[in-house]
């Protein structure tokens, strides 16, 4: 529509100038092309959106000769509290194990060298390769030379950290990787001690990669069904568990839909507070932030 | 502020050897820069000096304190980096401000000291921006501001103003050493651009191959490089390699103290020289000449101690002067000429007279014209050129 008095006036004679017609549909095929990448990506949202626009449809219908909408989310509030705390406390505890191990790790893997150092990040990110099931019997296996491990949550929270920690570490390793050593330089010229360094420089630099891996590592733990059916001491049952659980005796009930909306609003909102949190500049200029 | 002192401070990468037995000592106040082609352990040098590289061996002394295994934060050191380093999630008062900050200053006294120092870089009232909003030159005196906010004993840069354009590195260079002179600090400054190491520096250390080749001021080491690659590094120069055929006793007046005076024979050429250098006949060295020094001359050139004659092959104009490539006695040579010669010389068969006084000698083994005196030392052999006289042992 703008496109000859937006065109840069031609040096060349009238004659050897390439006519306006010939311009014209190269810009109308690149707004096609723009119209229809747009419409692509909406489509991909839509059909990865539906399933759960059902799940939440599906969640408010009430069954014949059963109570109301507000029923189905007044039982999640009954009897879902307790799931859900032990899968916050759970995910908590393996966030705080995972930020204890990755960070020191992380940083001993970018900025020293040592022999075996590729073997030794290779083994770390190991588990992330192995089947749920897989990591599941051998933690029983290993919990029964225990006691302790088998009777408190601190198995399932351990078994947790084994896991997903290598979900942390590597965006951490990455954000390390990335981050120039000038900075750490630069501080302890200042007279900063490597711990301000790290605290005052390092941390807030790598704030996106760890926000990244705690919020990875967060998702993954707090939505953990396999390996916590192996693993999870008597009477503790996380929320996930619960949902399979409300499935094989109750069935697909719509109260069972509303556990299932319930654990995905507080999985969203755990992701819009991590960005806050810690900063999540590649995200800028998206529908997120 | 205090003196830095270096004892034969060395350092290995590996089996490379980055710097060799380095020897330094700068004074109270003083600005010394560091000044040779990349690689040659400069930077690694300044490292040590700020505790970033750990020598192999040798020692670091401020004062009388060995600072040689003490890390960074200890020395009280200001370093300026390449790049301005600047912290991008502070801002720019944080940033300036670090220093004391760590040290547990009092909120109160960091804003003033912050002001105070934006204000001697001229960018008070930019506390509150972050460094992104900074261009290059500012950013990098954020990074000055921020060094001397903590009062530290010695100043380093290392080649703080590479990364800037050159009208930027022009000001700023001034800027640097004006700074430098106001706060009096001791000053090691590393950089690869000789104009830049001459118009700041107190002394100049000449480095190659992780060895010294020269220490001096801005004239010595012009007018007197000691090796044959601080005559090739520094400005451009004429190589002529000779022998040296007779001594000749000093005449007072113009002889400087210790210098003598004798003659070489570059291939067809028997030119004048002085040198403080012991020689002896049948020594093999390189005379240097530089382009500015060499007239062209009309009558017979009596005033000059040395004569010769070539063709004109080239004339570059270049505005203030032409240089001109003049063929003497089968080698190239360039000349610089100003005022109105630059305009009436041509190009052709014209045969013009150049006179030049004595010239400096190194001995042929220091001479590197392809560059290439890493380390090894060499055994008093060729110029290295391949043009050089036969050498008499």
């Amino acid at each position: 529509m703008r496109s000859s008095p937006a065109l840069p006036a031609s040096p060349l004679p009238a004659g050897s100038r390439p006519p306006a017609a010939a311009r014209r549909p190269r810009l109308s095929s690149r707004r096609l092309w723009d119209a229809l990448s747009h419409a692509y990506i909406w489509a991909v949202l839509v059909v990865f959106i539906l399933p759960f626009l059902a799940l939440v449809g599906f969640s408010f219908t009430t069954r014949p000769g059963e109570a109301g909408v507000v029923t189905n989310y007044g039982y999640v509030l009954d009897t879902f509290g307790d799931n859900l705390l032990w899968s916050l406390k759970i995910s908590g505890l393996t966030l705080l194990i995972n930020t204890l191990v990755s960070l020191p790790a992380a940083y001993a893997i970018v900025r020293h060298s040592f022999p075996g150092k590729r073997l030794l990040f290779s083994v770390l990110t190991l588990p992330l390769y192995v089947p749920g099931a897989v990591i599941g019997i051998s933690l029983v296996l290993t919990y029964n030379f225990t006691y302790h491990l088998t009777t408190s949550m601190w198995g399932l929270v351990l078994a947790m950290a084994l896991g997903t920690f290598p979900l942390m570490l590597t965006p951490v390793v990455v954000a390390l990787k990335d981050l120039p050593v000038i900075f750490e330089e630069a501080s302890a010229c200042l007279g900063a001690t490597r711990w301000q360094t790290y605290r005052r420089i390092v941390l807030p630099l790598i704030g996106p990669g760890v926000s990244a891996g705690l919020l990875l590592c967060f998702i993954i733990v707090f939505n953990e069904y396999l390996v916590t059916l192996f693993v999870h001491p008597p009477g503790l049952t996380t929320a996930p568990l619960r949902v399979f659980n409300q499935i094989r005796t109750a069935g697909l009930a719509p109260t069972t839909a509303a556990l299932a909306v319930t654990m995905q609003l507080i999985s969203l909102a755990a992701v819009l507070l991590f960005f806050r949190l810690f900063g999540a500049r590649h995200l800028k200029g998206t529908y997120l932030l | 502020m205090s003196t830095v002192r270096l004892a034969s401070i060395t350092k290995h990468f590996g089996t490379t050897v980055a710097v060799h037995e380095f020897d330094l000592e700068v004074a109270d106040g003083e600005f010394v820069t560091l000044l040779g082609p990349s690689g040659c352990g400069k930077t690694t040098t300044l490292r040590m000096i700020a505790g970033l590289v750990e020598p192999t061996g040798g020692r670091v002394w401020f004062d009388d304190q060995d600072v040689t295994f003490l890390p960074p934060r200890a020395r009280n050191i200001g370093f300026v980096f390449q790049t301005p380093a600047l912290f991008p999630h502070l801002s720019v008062a944080e940033n300036v401000g670090f220093g004391l900050s760590v040290k547990g200053a009092r909120k109160a006294a960091i804003a003033s000291r912050v002001e105070e120092m934006l204000a001697m870089v001229d960018l008070t009232g930019y506390g509150a921006r972050t460094p992104s909003q900074l261009s290059g030159g500012q950013q990098q005196r954020v990074a000055l501001a921020r060094v001397l906010a903590t009062d530290p004993r010695v100043l380093l840069f290392d080649e703080p103003l590479s990364a800037l354009d050159k009208n930027l590195r022009e000001s700023l260079k001034f800027a640097i050493r004006e700074l430098q002179r106001r706060t009096g600090k001791t000053s090691i400054y590393v950089t690869h651009d000789q104009s830049e190491a001459f118009a700041i520096s107190d002394r100049i250390v000449v480095m190659n191959g992780g060895r010294v080749e020269q220490i001096g001021s801005q004239t010595e080491i012009y007018l007197r490089p000691r090796t044959g690659f601080v005559a090739e590094f520094i400005g451009a120069n004429n190589a002529l390699p000779g022998t040296v055929v007779a001594l000749e006793p000093v005449s007072g007046t113009s002889g400087q103290s210790g210098e003598h005076r004798f003659r070489i024979r570059s291939g067809e050429l028997t030119l004048s020289c002085r040198s403080r250098l012991p020689v002896a006949v049948g020594d093999a060295v390189v005379a240097y000449l530089r382009p500015e020094d060499l007239a062209v001359v009309d009558d017979d050139g009596a005033e000059y101690r040395n004569v010769v004659e070539g063709e004109v092959e080239r004339v570059i104009f270049e505005g203030p002067t032409a240089q001109l490539r003049i063929r003497v006695a089968g080698r190239e040579m360039r000349v610089d000429v100003g005022g109105s010669r630059r305009l009436t010389l041509t190009e052709g068969d014209r045969r013009v007279r150049l006179g030049f006084d004595d010239l400096n000698v190194v001995p042929a083994d220091t001479a590197s014209a392809d560059g290439g005196s890493g380390g090894s030392g060499g055994s008093g052999g060729s110029g290295g050129d391949g043009s050089a006289e036969p050498v008499s042992a």
